[in-house]
């Protein structure tokens, strides 16, 4: 009996100290890959960053986890600086695969201002947004997207010394790293159609989940059209004054697939889903190439396939419009096609 | 932005979990007879204090407690705290504190000042006293239980106050995202936590309508106050006309919550958990009245 106790014993204890142990190795396996300064105005950090990834973020941030890796996320690096005058500061920088899925989480939130904080020059490309925004502040929180880091840095409470030292904790993020463009599908959105409907830039959104396309635009609980990480999309309202004196709202949202096999089959699944009332009369997945407009409860919804891009616009107030919208954008595709994306 | 609350469509309705879930109600089963179950209207208190809160964050005890004692009596419609607490638990009663743990938690003031309070006028033993938040072992061992949830938007969720903040008694948290959220309430059904809840006590001293569960100051806001009733869906849904109405406030257009927080509603309809309609709710507020956000 004695042996097997101890048989026992050592087995538990085992057992309690390998899933420790090997965490502390990935920790350390996992580089750092940003250095902070130690010392920032009134602020100390710890020495060691606390490193997050795909396994133990939910430990740390519950279900906000799933925002993340609802993008290309390889790790997390969480620093914290500790002052005995004023609150804590929390420095997180998500280290994702591109810099798109940087972008992205930048792109679900353009409120705050605008601050300056790379050295290096951006990169030479025509802007998509109006303003190449790469990091905003407000409340004491900065947020950046650099290359392929997106960061938050915040303040527990703000005041001018706190503000001072998010903003030059976010310039040591930013230091020397590359300044890429933004992703190439956001020119998908025209600034204008037609005389009347202006885009909306402070709400243009990109994202690879239906996840954080619902926390957008609430489509549907279901992944009704296929998105995954192998996917990249974009959302945005376009606005236009009416006579009297209102504004009305459409919804535009374009996704560009790996395929144009799965661009067929999200259309036929988003069809049979979303526009069940419609089916009579449609075989979709035969071609890849169809446009299609309809009325149903919020308005007209008009959508689009072209090879493995998707457009799709909800809430027109007429089929014209709808129409309208969805032509600008599929012309825009098709002649980029045409100049092999140039 | 104008008329974009979608809300559930019937095309909800037509598509798998959601609408197999929510549909539930249409049948009308012995079981989920909810709100109409319920006395005619159910109450839900808003109690504030323009001072409870200083610039710096720091939360008064003292003002908290005069709070919760305002709180306890127009929840019961006592006289004295001492008989509002006999009308909630019985001094035998093993009670489970169940606050929001961390993002956005519940002030610790305000679980010493409720645990001060049961000890002092309830005359519960310390011992008898448990921090339940956690597995369902927890509330296993209590014989009543009393929620006390942070006000908060979730991204993933709409809202993630009340009828979320038993999700850890389920043992399986992930199970209750996208879709499956609207089968939050049947936690509020397991043997261990049935029937235990005797008051739902919301901290919406500093809260967060949006970005949540992550801490983003730009939508955290001093609304100073305490959100309570007996009926959890009752007080989640005054919650969400709090969160909605400071949304647009924020935006000076409206910004619906997204996505929809169908956990409100299944857990009315499908849970019979308590009521969603806001028009059979009393709201009964007392203090400080600038920016209630409850017009």
């Amino acid at each position: 009996m004695t042996g097997f106790f101890s048989k026992t014993l050592f087995f538990l204890l085992t057992m309690m100290i390998i899933p420790s142990f090997s965490k502390d190795i990935r920790a350390e396996m996992t580089k750092k890959s940003v250095k902070l300064p130690k010392t920032i105005g009134f602020w100390t950090r710890s020495d060691n960053a606390r490193i997050i990834d795909s396994g133990n973020i939910f430990d740390y941030m519950n279900g906000a986890g799933e925002l993340y890796l609802a993008y290309g996320f390889d790790h997390l690096e969480v620093y914290e600086y500790t002052s005995d005058r004023q609150d804590r500061i929390m420095a997180e920088v998500y280290v994702m695969y591109t810099s798109n899925d940087a972008f992205g989480l930048l792109s679900l939130d353009w409120g705050g201002e605008p601050v300056t904080i790379h050295s290096t020059p951006p990169f030479q490309s025509e802007p998509c947004v109006e303003l190449p925004v790469r990091a905003l502040y407000g409340g004491g929180l900065l947020r950046i997207w650099s290359d392929n880091f997106y960061a938050r840095v915040m303040a527990y409470r703000e005041t001018v010394e706190s503000k001072k030292a998010v903003l030059s904790l976010g310039q040591a993020i930013a230091a020397e790293r590359k300044r890429p463009a933004e992703p190439e599908l956001l020119k998908v959105l025209p600034t204008t159609v037609g005389p009347d409907w202006k885009l909306r830039k402070d709400r243009i959104g990109y994202f690879r989940s239906h996840l954080v396309l619902n926390s957008l635009y609430y489509l549907s609980h279901q992944n009704i059209l296929h998105l995954d990480h192998s996917t990249e999309a974009v959302t945005a309202p376009y606005e236009k004054r009416t006579q009297d004196g209102a504004t009305k709202y459409v919804q535009v949202l374009f996704v560009k697939y790996a395929l144009p096999a799965q661009a067929g089959k999200a259309l036929a699944n988003f069809h049979k889903a979303y526009l069940p009332e419609h089916q009579k009369g449609f075989d979709l997945g035969i071609t890849t190439r169809q446009t299609h407009f309809f009325k149903i409860e919020d308005g007209w919804l008009g959508y689009a396939l072209d090879g493995a891009g998707l457009a799709i616009v909800f809430e027109c107030p007429n089929r014209e419009s709808a129409q309208l919208i969805i032509k600008h954008i599929t012309d825009y595709t098709v002649s980029r096609e045409k100049n092999h994306g140039k | 932005m104008a008329n974009r609350q979608r809300g559930l469509t019937r095309r909800d309705f037509i598509r798998g979990t959601v609408g197999a879930t929510l549909a539930v109600s249409a049948l009308r089963m012995p079981w989920s007879e909810g709100s109409e179950r319920l006395a005619p209207l159910s109450l839900v208190t808003v109690v504030r204090d323009k001072n409870v809160m200083d610039a710096g964050y720091r939360v008064d005890p003292k003002i908290l407690q005069s709070m919760v004692n305002r709180t306890l009596l127009q929840v019961t419609g006592k006289n004295r705290v001492k008989e509002a607490w006999a009308d909630l638990v019985k001094t035998e009663d093993i009670v489970g504190l169940v606050p929001t743990p961390h993002l956005n938690p519940t002030h610790q003031e305000l679980v010493d000042v409720v645990k001060e309070s049961l000890m002092r006028e309830a005359g519960i033993s310390e011992k008898n006293i448990i921090m339940a938040q956690g597995g369902k072992r927890r509330p296993g061992k209590c014989t009543a239980l009393i929620s006390m949830p942070a006000l908060k938007g979730h991204w993933l969720t709409g809202i993630g106050t009340v009828i979320k903040n038993y999700i850890m008694y389920s043992g399986r948290p992930s199970n209750y995202h996208e879709e499956k959220s609207a089968k939050l309430g049947e936690i509020w059904l397991i043997p261990e936590v049935k029937d235990k809840t005797r008051l739902v006590l919301v901290d919406a001293i500093h809260p967060l309508c949006d970005k949540g569960p992550q801490p983003d100051p730009r939508y955290k806001w001093a609304y100073n106050g305490l959100i309570a009733g007996i009926d959890p869906v009752a007080v989640e849904t005054v919650c969400l006309k709090i969160l909605t109405s400071k949304r647009q406030a924020l935006r000076g257009e409206p910004w619906p919550i997204s996505p929809p927080p169908i956990c409100v509603e299944a857990a009315d309809k499908v849970y019979g958990l308590g009521t969603s309609k806001i028009e059979k709710i009393k709201i009964a507020h007392f203090g400080w009245g600038e920016d209630l956000l409850l017009e």
